[in-house]
């Protein structure tokens, strides 16, 4: 496979991954912790990790349907983070605003105020669908650099 | 047990991580994710555009029939269309495989059609819908079931009315 070959040359270097909830119910944040902490799932062997400030960050992540309430403070926290990134829109919530939707509460989908690159559907997607996911995004960051 | 078996039985078994994605990765049978539809089977009740809680299905009249959509992108995987589906037409399947890239955002669907049919009694124009004929008794046989089906809604009725008088 093509594609499992790229993915091994580019895994030499490593993105960083950055985290924006955007009111999610906290399920696809779960989620994202479980493809991280849990050895069976392990996104660092893509040479991924999670970093605490958006100013380290290459590919960010953002779940939840983004609430009218932390709209100002996600997209002030996504101007921080430093060009090329690679936006990835983890759940249905961002995506389309899944249950969410058409809310008056949510300003879902996201790509209205941020650009999406890659988005993977569930509630909550599977790990194994989030690393599915942060491998296309990497894909597309090489391309970026 | 002692730390000596432990670490021969880790080295026995290898590394826990799964492979995925430098390998096939590993599915639970029963897991629910993508929505399927098999439009042979579907009653054209649309009782799973009725109760889907995040309006992930939608039917739409159009000339050649009806067609059925379900959107992956706002389906929340809760299986409530299957368990209301009377024939399981809509099924949720174990495929995850749905990370796309936002270009392909609005072909994530899962896509339909129930043609339209002429019926063989009276020769109006309706939907090649599957009877339902779960709660019909007696059990109906299949040749039954096909001739049902060859028909519109009203003559399926009379078909019905007919079998039960003889
Ligand atoms: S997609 Fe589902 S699990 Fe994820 S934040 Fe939305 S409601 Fe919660
Ligand atoms: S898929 Fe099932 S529930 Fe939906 S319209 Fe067809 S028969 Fe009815
Ligand atoms: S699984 Fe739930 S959300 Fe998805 S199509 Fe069926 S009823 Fe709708």
């Amino acid at each position: 496979m093509t594609f499992i070959n790229k993915l091994k040359d580019f895994a030499v270097k490593s993105p960083w991954l950055y985290r924006i909830n955007g009111g999610s119910c906290n399920g696809c944040d779960v989620e994202l912790a479980t493809t991280a902490c849990i050895p069976r799932y392990d996104v660092e062997r893509l040479g991924c990790q999670y970093c605490g400030s958006p100013r380290h960050a290459d590919i960010v992540l953002i779940t939840g349907p983004l609430t009218r309430r932390v709209l100002d403070a996600a997209r002030r926290v996504y101007d921080e983070i430093p060009d090329p990134k690679v936006t990835v829109a983890v759940g249905v919530c961002p995506i389309s605003g899944g249950i969410f939707r058409e809310s008056y509460a949510v300003c879902a989908p996201i790509d209205q105020y941020f650009p999406v690159d890659v988005n993977v559907p569930g509630c909550p997607p599977r790990p194994q669908a989030i690393i599915e996911g942060v491998a296309k995004a990497i894909a597309i960051w090489r391309q970026r650099l | 047990m002692n730390f000596l078996t432990l670490f021969a039985r880790n080295l026995w078994h290898g590394p826990y991580t799964d492979v995925f994605p430098f390998g096939p990765a590993t599915t639970p049978e029963h897991l629910r994710a993508r929505i399927t539809f098999d439009p042979k089977q579907c009653e054209g009740c649309r009782l799973c555009e009725k109760v889907c809680p995040a309006g992930a299905i939608r039917f739409t009249r159009t000339p050649g029939g009806m067609t059925f959509d379900c959107w992956h992108a706002t389906c929340v995987f809760c299986g409530t269309c299957e368990f209301y589906c009377p024939t399981k037409a809509v099924k949720q399947s174990n495929d995850w495989h749905l990370a796309h890239e936002q270009g392909e955002k609005y072909a994530q669907v899962e896509h339909g059609l129930i043609p339209n049919q002429i019926c063989v009694e009276c020769g109006a124009k309706a939907l090649d819908t599957s009877p339902a004929v779960s709660h019909i008794k007696p059990p109906l046989s299949e040749t039954e079931v096909s001739e049902l089906r060859a028909r519109c809604p009203k003559c399926r009725n009379k078909y019905l009315r007919s079998r039960k008088t003889s």
